[in-house]
């Protein structure tokens, strides 16, 4: 056994190893970079990136201001506003503040909402410039929060 | 005029003619290559690394990160230079040049064909092996200039590395030398007449006794490894563990200037490994597949591995995604097919193609160790300072002196037997 051991020893069989295992890991099939801004990764539906506020088929907000969502963030940073509307007696949603330079993406908001109505997307790019930018109002959490497009 | 006209038409090199004119225009030549070179092993070396480590290395400075040594460069010439405060100014100053001068003084006798050298010497490994063994000195003066510990530590670790591992060296070098003298009697150190010996005697000297000559190939690849304070012998710049050596005070064009240096003592040694054991600019098989046939098949060879390339870089831009952002890279990298495309071509015309290949071949096998360099950097761990010590004495060394005993041996075999017989 020791003398099996010499000869490999001799014969730098673990270095030529070594050196076999770095050569065969050439193949650039074998790549697993990703050329960010060009190549994309595919995002688990799972995931909890920027929070969206969705609309029915008609484009009506299916939000109905219940404050659920409000009631279940840890951090406190939902700020909704709602009217009662006198001839149906149902809460109207006026404006819907989400803070999210606090935001942990928990998740709990979402589940809390009755309508399914919040959402965390798998949007996830959201750095930005300024702290302001993270406050979202009801336009961005409807439409999506407008991005700059450059081209290089 | 005639004699520079003249010279074209001559089998020698212009140092042995005496043609100053074409000396300066082959030292410039030399330089360029070489410097270019250079730049080119630092792209090849980081996208080599990369590949083997499964990451795809520079992308984004030009197609495939082609422009990302030039950028580097500028990077490193526009930093501040820096120099403290305590410093030995003038040798400060004159280490890196000491360093870079040396690294590419040694390239004066490198044949890059029979008439492709700056000149032809009779102690040509002698004096590469010397000059090359120079830069010990500026790494000491650049450890010593600094005046800080750290620096002159480093110094005198990769000094006592440089030196030790010379010996087993200069021993390997000592077998291949004499092995120049097999067929003729007489041996050369010249680096001409050694390539030249290995043509007479059809073999190159890597396989002329077997295993002999193979481990002296081994030990002296494995011991300028070392030489040149590359990996898995990289002490001096062992960033991770220990403080960067002797270049610890160095930044910008000075710290450049030394990795200049260290990549052109790389090709150098390179070169001598290449011209000792593996032929030096003989094409495959020169006596066994002569005649002409076969000379036209392999002159044709650098040009169609040029056009191979440029045919690489046209199905690469082919596959380019078609998006602007994309867009300037994809015309470079049709531009850089398009001129290797060309330089394919005239590559296959008949004038040049004989004169050329020599220069091809040498590139090739020298491109060969240097992607070992690079092969070995990226697999083997980094040695400690007593491993790599008893390495090079008490490993490397003994077996350099058994090589250059059993050449000895095997070489007057003949008459050995006959005292024996007698």
């Amino acid at each position: 056994m020791k003398f099996i051991e010499l000869v490999k020893k001799f014969f730098m069989i673990d270095l030529l190893k070594g050196l076999f295992v770095t050569f065969s890991h050439q193949n650039p099939a074998d790549l697993v970079t990703e050329q960010y801004p060009q190549e994309r990764p595919v995002i688990s539906d799972r995931f909890r990136g920027q929070p969206r506020l969705l609309k029915d088929a008609a484009g009506r907000t299916l939000c109905t201001a219940c404050g659920s969502c409000a009631l279940a963030c840890p951090e406190k940073l939902i700020k909704i506003g709602s009217l009662r509307d006198p001839e149906t007696k149902k809460k109207v949603l006026t404006s819907f503040d989400y803070d999210l330079s606090r935001c942990m993406f928990c998740g709990l908001c979402e589940e809390a909402c009755p309508t399914h109505s919040l959402r965390l997307s798998s949007e996830y790019e959201l750095a930005l410039y300024t702290r302001e930018g993270m406050e979202l109002d009801l336009d961005k959490l409807e439409n999506g929060i407008p991005r700059k497009e450059y081209e290089r | 005029m005639n004699s520079i006209l003249g010279y074209l038409h001559s089998n020698v090199t212009p140092g042995e003619a005496g043609n100053l004119f074409w000396v300066a225009v082959y030292v410039l030549l030399v330089f360029a290559g070489v410097s270019f070179g250079v730049m080119f092993m630092n792209w090849f070396e980081r996208k080599v690394m990369a590949h083997m480590q499964v990451r795809v290395g520079p992308m984004r400075v030009g197609p495939h990160g082609l422009l990302q040594p030039i950028a580097d460069a500028l990077k490193l010439i526009i930093k501040e230079d820096l120099m403290p405060a305590n410093a030995d100014k003038i040798v400060f100053w004159f280490a890196p040049v000491c360093v870079v001068m040396t690294a590419f003084c040694s390239f004066i006798v490198v044949p890059f064909g029979r008439t492709h050298a700056i000149t032809d010497m009779n102690i040509g490994v002698l004096f590469m092996l010397g000059v090359s063994s120079l830069g010990v000195l500026g790494v000491i003066m650049a450890g010593w200039a600094s005046n800080s510990h750290y620096p002159l530590m480093g110094s005198l670790r990769s000094g006592a590395q440089m030196v030790s591992y010379e010996v087993a060296m200069c021993m390997t070098v000592v077998s291949a030398v004499m092995m120049t003298s097999m067929a003729t009697g007489t041996g050369t150190m010249s680096m001409i007449g050694i390539v030249q010996a290995q043509l007479q005697q059809h073999t190159w000297f890597a396989f002329s006794f077997f295993p002999v000559g193979f481990t002296a190939l081994g030990v002296f690849a494995i011991a300028m490894v070392a030489e040149t304070n590359r990996a898995p012998f990289d002490l001096p710049e062992a960033e991770s563990e220990l403080v960067a050596g002797f270049l610890t005070e160095y930044s910008g064009f000075r710290w450049s200037l030394f990795f200049l240096a260290e990549y052109t003592g790389m090709m150098a040694v390179s070169s001598i490994a290449t011209t000792l054991w593996l032929g030096g600019w003989l094409r495959p098989f020169p006596n066994w597949l002569g005649g002409r046939n076969w000379d036209l098949a392999f002159s044709l060879v650098p040009g169609l591995t040029f056009l191979l390339l440029a045919s690489f870089c046209f199905f690469f831009y082919n596959r380019m995604p078609r998006i602007r952002a994309m867009r300037a890279n994809a015309i470079g990298l049709a531009a850089f097919g398009a001129v290797i495309a060309i330089v394919g071509i005239v590559l296959l015309l008949p004038g040049v193609r004989e004169r050329i290949q020599d220069i091809y071949w040498f590139t090739l096998k020298v491109g060969f160790f240097m992607y070992l360099y690079v092969w070995g950097r990226t697999t083997f761990p980094r040695y400690r300072f007593d491993q790599l010590m008893s390495i090079g004495w008490k490993v490397l060394f003994p077996i350099s002196l058994a090589v250059v005993i059993l050449t000895a041996l095997i070489g007057v075999r003949q008459e050995l037997f006959a005292l024996v017989w007698r």
